[in-house]
């Protein structure tokens, strides 16, 4: 049984004269891991490295051991991977079971009664196992969204790269999802990219901070959150010592900032915290042209 | 108790339903009143696997019927995922097949009623329209599930050289059809400068999106059709064997250029 791996050696991904990615090195291993960062940060172009849709422009990518830049390794890894892209569109006219089973036939499931059953095993994972008849245009964000999602996880595969899953995923489903995506993680190596901090909180053990183009962190989630130690705290008012602030549902003021308070009413550091401080808690660390998603 | 019983190929048709009407009725009414043939019934019956019948019973809901094209498409031969991976493509369902057909009938139309003029304009249609249908038979514009079908082990190579085939396997009867009513060599000296066409946009999207090369093909071939109308008014120039020995030259060469260059099809292009 392969043992599924990736590892990245100083890789880089250039658009023209626009710098995506830079030096990223990273070993990945079965789990959960998270990548966070704000928008054209890299995360996309990182995710389609890992997911074989574009080649790297400096430094190696490997993936369960084969190198994507050989025609036969690249098709054997795609034999093994899940990947669900940020956008995705649906051919006009298709039903959930017509899509996926589209896909499920792109993954070389020839046979019509085990491609059948594995579309319905996955259409069910995801939360929808009675709405296969169903148009996909007529269905909500969310459901699309998990339509989506459905082809990745169709032959559980060793590698699964996820761009925003959850996006427009309601509350309930999402609890869903995170299981199904842990159980799968226990033997697959699950790469998320998402802006829900609750989702890498809840789910990861691992997570990737990216911020143009670099990473920023990467390590335990625990790690990241206690940075934040000792760093938040509650007001009545903004305070200006604040790296970022703002009025909460009780109307008073949640503060992040770099320096350690005591003179405070200190309260307990969430990963949404350790991320804005990580980020500085500004506009003004924003990429500017340099980074592309 | 009745002094005969049911023989065993009398009760393998009951069983199986295979039995007349009146056999049947027969075969009920003596169960009725025998016990050991009513013994012998269950055993006969084959075990149903009900896992077996469900799944038949959702596909009969779920599974897509296959359209027309995919039908013509197994009938020709192709086996049925293949057939499907075709036919699923935008270019081949509904609307774009009826609008196409439209076109060049009318085209056709023009060139039996209208003489030089009517020719000239079957001549410039016909030939752009199968590199426009191949275009957007795999053009992520219209395909928008381009980037998750790319990442799947099946060839993309494979793929657009199905559906291109499909497209002149399409384009075949339509000569035929179009040789009813226009006269002439014109119905079938538009088939080497469209098959021309096809390989050109094939090598092209190696570089650019599928439907801009199809649109640039296009807007050149029209303009050259337009300066040839004007300079000569006549269409002796597309139909001369040179010229239709260059369009063989240019599928050629475009066709080269398109296996050497393949690579590309495989990735996500800047384009996108």
């Amino acid at each position: 049984m392969v043992t599924a791996s990736i590892s990245l050696r100083d890789v880089g991904r250039t658009f023209g004269a626009t710098r995506a990615l830079a030096g990223i090195g990273l070993d990945l291993k079965p789990g959960v891991i998270g990548l966070l960062g704000p928008n054209g940060a890299g995360k996309t172009t990182l995710l389609r490295l890992l997911a074989t849709a574009l080649p790297p422009t400096q430094g190696q990518v490997s993936v369960l051991g084969l190198d994507p830049q050989v025609p036969a390794e690249r098709t054997g890894i795609r034999r093994q991977l899940g990947y669900l892209p940020q956008e995705i569109g649906f051919p006009r006219g298709f039903t959930a079971f017509a899509f996926v089973d589209y896909i499920a036939l792109l993954k070389e499931w020839t046979e019509p009664a085990a491609r059948h059953a594995e579309v319905r095993r996955v259409l069910g994972l995801v939360g929808l196992p009675d709405l296969g008849p169903k148009r996909i245009r007529a269905m909500s964000g969310g459901q699309r969204r998990r339509v989506a999602l459905a082809q990745a996880l169709l032959g559980s595969p060793l590698v699964l790269i996820l761009d925003e899953p959850t996006t427009g995923v309601d509350p309930e489903q999402r609890v869903t999802l995170r299981t199904v995506l842990a159980e799968i993680a226990r033997t697959s190596i699950v790469v998320l990219s998402t802006h829900q901090t609750e989702d890498v909180a809840a789910l990861c053990e691992r997570v990737i901070v990216l911020d143009r183009g670099r990473i920023r962190y990467d390590g335990p989630v625990t790690d990241l959150v206690g940075q934040a130690a000792g760093r938040v705290w509650l007001a009545d008012e903004p305070d200006p010592a604040a790296k970022v602030s703002w009025r909460t549902g009780t109307g008073r003021y949640r503060n992040v900032g770099t320096r350690l308070r005591d003179d405070v009413e200190h309260v307990e550091p969430s990963l949404e915290d350790a991320y804005l401080l990580l980020r500085g808690g500004s506009a003004e660390n924003e990429p500017a042209g340099e980074a592309a998603s | 108790m009745t002094g005969w019983h049911l023989d065993d190929d009398a009760l393998r048709r009951y069983v199986e339903r295979t039995d007349s009407l009146a056999e049947g009725a027969s075969v009920e009414q003596h169960l009725l009143s025998c016990e050991q043939c009513r013994g012998r019934v269950n055993p006969a019956v084959d075990v149903i696997d009900l896992a077996a019948v469900w799944g038949r019973t959702r596909d009969t809901v779920e599974v897509p019927r296959p359209s027309v094209f995919e039908r013509l498409l197994r009938a020709a031969g192709l086996p049925a995922h293949d057939a499907r991976l075709v036919a699923v493509a935008s270019a081949f369902r509904g609307g774009w097949l009826v609008s196409v057909v439209a076109v060049l009938g009318f085209a056709a139309l023009a060139a039996a009623v209208g003489h030089a003029r009517g020719m000239w304009l079957f001549l410039a249609v016909a030939p752009i329209v199968p590199c426009l249908v191949v275009a957007s038979s795999y053009d992520p514009w219209l395909d928008p599930a381009l980037e998750p079908e790319l990442v799947t082990p099946y060839p993309m190579l494979r793929l657009i050289l199905l559906r291109t085939i499909a497209v002149l396997a399409l384009a075949l009867p339509a000569v035929l059809l179009f040789g009813l009513v226009v006269h002439g060599e014109a119905p079938f000296a538009w088939l080497l400068p469209a098959v021309g066409f096809v390989a050109v946009v094939l090598a092209a999207s190696t570089w650019v999106s599928p439907l801009r090369a199809a649109i640039a093909v296009s807007t050149v071939w029209l303009a050259v059709v337009w300066l040839l109308a004007a300079r000569s008014g006549s269409p002796d120039a597309v139909l001369q064997a040179r010229a239709q020995a260059g369009f063989l030259a240019l599928a050629a060469a475009s066709f080269g250029i398109f296996l050497v260059r393949r690579r590309w099809l495989h990735q996500l292009r800047p384009w996108r």
